[in-house]
């Protein structure tokens, strides 16, 4: 990959993950954790595994929905 | 390749303004422009045909994640008052 | 030293810090905090090219989460 983008995408995925650490509220994590997905899918693809970038895209939101049964449930409840 | 720069510089561009908006529902949009801007790097990147299963995918996935937060987030406000 | 390499070392010890140290000390927070060595793990998989492990790693690390999430609604939330 060009240095350009690996700079751009590695930005993105850095700023990412360190709003994920750093927010409180649940939604704010989660939309950092997929800004997070976001800048790893242009790495996948450029070694070329092509049919996991597919798989790991159609899986990630699987787990956010299951960790959105959790944030309803709370905000049920409180 | 001036193409895939372009839509890289407004990716990250984009990922700035979603962690500089402080309201929770003002960052969908951002982050929505984000998706999609790295769906077209995705194709970009790599121009074979089987890498349009993969941009698909992550499409579907990313628009599907957006309203699922959106719709949890809603939901349980408008129960919980 | 590939960026990968050096991304996902960097995802693994924020993510780490994040999940044993967190900011709320409650499970939520913990689980999604727990995402992020994930991705971090996937990318230096990646960078060793191990498509097989890759694959196995992406399609299975939901179940950890739904096996949670069912473990946060049994025991009720805190």
């Amino acid at each position: 990959m060009n240095e350009l983008y690996a700079i751009l995408f590695g930005f993105i995925t850095l700023l990412g993950g360190v709003t994920t650490a750093i927010y409180r509220d649940p939604f704010d994590k989660l939309i950092s954790l997929s800004l997070l997905a976001a800048g790893i899918f242009p790495f996948i693809v450029d070694r070329g595994y092509v049919d996991v970038a597919a798989a790991a895209a159609l899986i990630a939101p699987l787990g956010t929905i299951f960790t959105l049964m959790v944030c309803r449930r709370r905000a049920r409840d409180a | 390749m001036i193409a895939l720069a372009v839509v890289a510089i407004i990716a990250a561009l984009e990922a700035v303004r979603v962690v500089a908006e402080r309201n929770t529902m003002r960052k969908l949009p951002y982050l929505n422009v984000v998706s999609f801007a790295i769906t077209g790097s995705l194709m970009l990147l790599l121009p074979h045909p089987l890498t349009i299963l993969a941009c698909a995918a992550y499409f579907v996935g990313s628009t599907l994640e957006s309203n699922a937060i959106a719709s949890t987030w809603s939901g349980g406000i408008r129960k919980h008052e | 030293m590939t960026p990968e390499y050096l991304l996902g070392l960097a995802l693994l010890v924020i993510g780490t810090i994040a999940s044993a140290f967190p900011r709320d000390k409650d499970y939520l927070t913990r689980l999604i905090n727990l995402e992020i060595p994930g991705f971090g793990l996937l990318l230096v998989m990646l960078s060793y090219d191990e498509a097989l492990a890759l694959f196995t790693f992406a399609g299975v690390s939901v179940i950890t989460t739904f096996v949670f999430v069912r473990v946060m609604e049994k025991r009720g939330i805190p």
